[in-house]
């Protein structure tokens, strides 16, 4: 290989790769003021190194821009997802898929703690847990306490239950919810319910 | 008196024999023209049914050839055929999308579970979805209005997992969906809501 060539090779490359950067994430270009654009290509670049999903970051801006959001905003709501899919990844185990850790993500945001994710991964260490933690976090989100709920579901899905199972929980939840039951009431009832016997098995 | 009798007697039997002869003699008819000024008569008279629309009812012999014949029978059996499969997943949804909801009908083509958005909004000129699944464009989504009563619906295949989501109405007001649960958190002071797609394949 001559000089020339490997010049010409060595330029090549150095045009090609911001050229891929740009093609990843093309869906920016159009929504985001340059400043904020590098930003959060940073902050996606870093978190695919770590093997974080990088495509809720992504939509996470995208969001923020079609709420015409401003960039300071923006960048501080993709730092904090970016950390939350680290910490969810790392409570979960490194061989969790994507969704199980933007549901995790999820769930941490909602204010439980990694370890409840790990005692999660533990009560179902085979099978996907996205739709349990999607559980978990929308009943934080209805006022249930977050301790409370993760022992719930954790005792669920420990005993078996399967997602449509724990779709239909929540929602029994919901509805005595919607209907005044205050709602750690109304998981508790619901919970006697599931386990009949008394309170919920615990998980090995 | 009696003489005057009998040429009398003899005057009837002629005329008597006269119309024997006539009513003997044999009709000649033309079955075809009777018929028809038969049939005629019958279509002229008043039926009491069909009146105005009588040329509805009125049977008709078509000539169709075999090829059109194939193709008009092959798009009824596929008309059959979707009707069949709108049915069956429309039975399938469960709670109706009245006053906001969504809820996993069936599982699309290409593999993704179809969700149906519902959102009542009676004086709107517009209502759009979006989510983190069609990159939060408010031109991605439009729902179609139904023709009463301001229920607003689309069909949309959604991956598995959990996600984010509002409406958009006349291209300004985010609305998060009234029927499903509300996310945690409002990152730009506009709360969505949480939607869950189970995998069928996984448990």
């Amino acid at each position: 290989m001559t000089r020339s060539t490997l010049s010409m090779f060595a330029l090549a490359l150095a045009l090609g790769a911001p050229a891929a950067l740009r093609a990843q994430d093309a869906r920016l270009d159009s929504r985001l003021d340059a400043r904020t654009r590098e930003a959060v290509v940073t902050i996606i670049d870093s978190a695919r190194g770590v093997g974080v999903p990088s495509e809720p970051l992504v939509q996470k801006a995208l969001e923020g821009a079609s709420k015409h959001a401003d960039g300071a905003r923006i960048l501080t709501a993709v730092r904090m997802l970016a950390r939350e899919l680290g910490d969810a990844r790392a409570a979960l185990g490194a061989a969790s898929s994507d969704a199980e850790v933007i549901a995790g993500a999820s769930a941490l945001h909602a204010g439980i703690a990694p370890a409840a994710l790990s005692k999660m991964r533990a009560s179902r260490a085979r099978g996907s847990l996205t739709v349990a933690l999607a559980v978990l976090s929308d009943l934080v989100a209805r006022g249930v306490p977050g301790d409370t709920a993760t022992t719930v579901i954790s005792a669920l899905t420990g005993a078996g239950a399967q997602d449509a199972e724990l779709l239909r929980f929540q929602q029994g939840v919901e509805r005595d919810i919607a209907q005044g039951a205050t709602p750690a009431a109304a998981l508790g009832v619901r919970a006697q319910g599931a386990f009949p016997a008394g309170a919920p098995r615990r998980t090995p | 008196m009696r003489q005057h009798d009998d040429t009398e007697d003899m005057s009837r039997d002629e005329t008597l024999e006269r119309v024997v002869q006539e009513l003997r003699r044999p009709l000649r008819v033309n079955a075809s023209l009777f018929d028809a000024r038969v049939m005629d008569e019958v279509m002229r008279a008043p039926s009491g049914v069909g009146g105005r629309f009588e040329s509805l009812l009125r049977p008709r012999t078509f000539r169709v050839s075999p090829l059109i014949a194939l193709a008009a029978g092959m798009l009824f059996a596929v008309s059959i055929a979707g009707s069949i499969l709108y049915v069956l997943p429309s039975r399938s949804r469960g709670a109706p999308s009245a006053r906001g909801a969504q809820s996993e009908v069936a599982r699309a083509v290409s593999g993704s579970p179809i969700v149906e958005f519902g959102f009542v909004a009676p004086h709107a000129s517009s209502v759009a979805l979006v989510g983190d699944f069609n990159n939060w464009d408010p031109k991605a989504t439009p729902l179609r209005a139904a023709s009463t009563g301001g229920v607003w619906s689309v069909e949309v295949p959604i991956q598995p997992g959990r996600h984010l989501y509002a409406f958009v109405v006349d291209g300004t007001v985010w609305r998060p969906d009234p029927a499903a649960p509300q996310a945690t958190g409002e990152d730009f002071g506009e709360p969505n809501s949480a939607l869950t797609v189970a995998d069928p394949g996984m448990r």
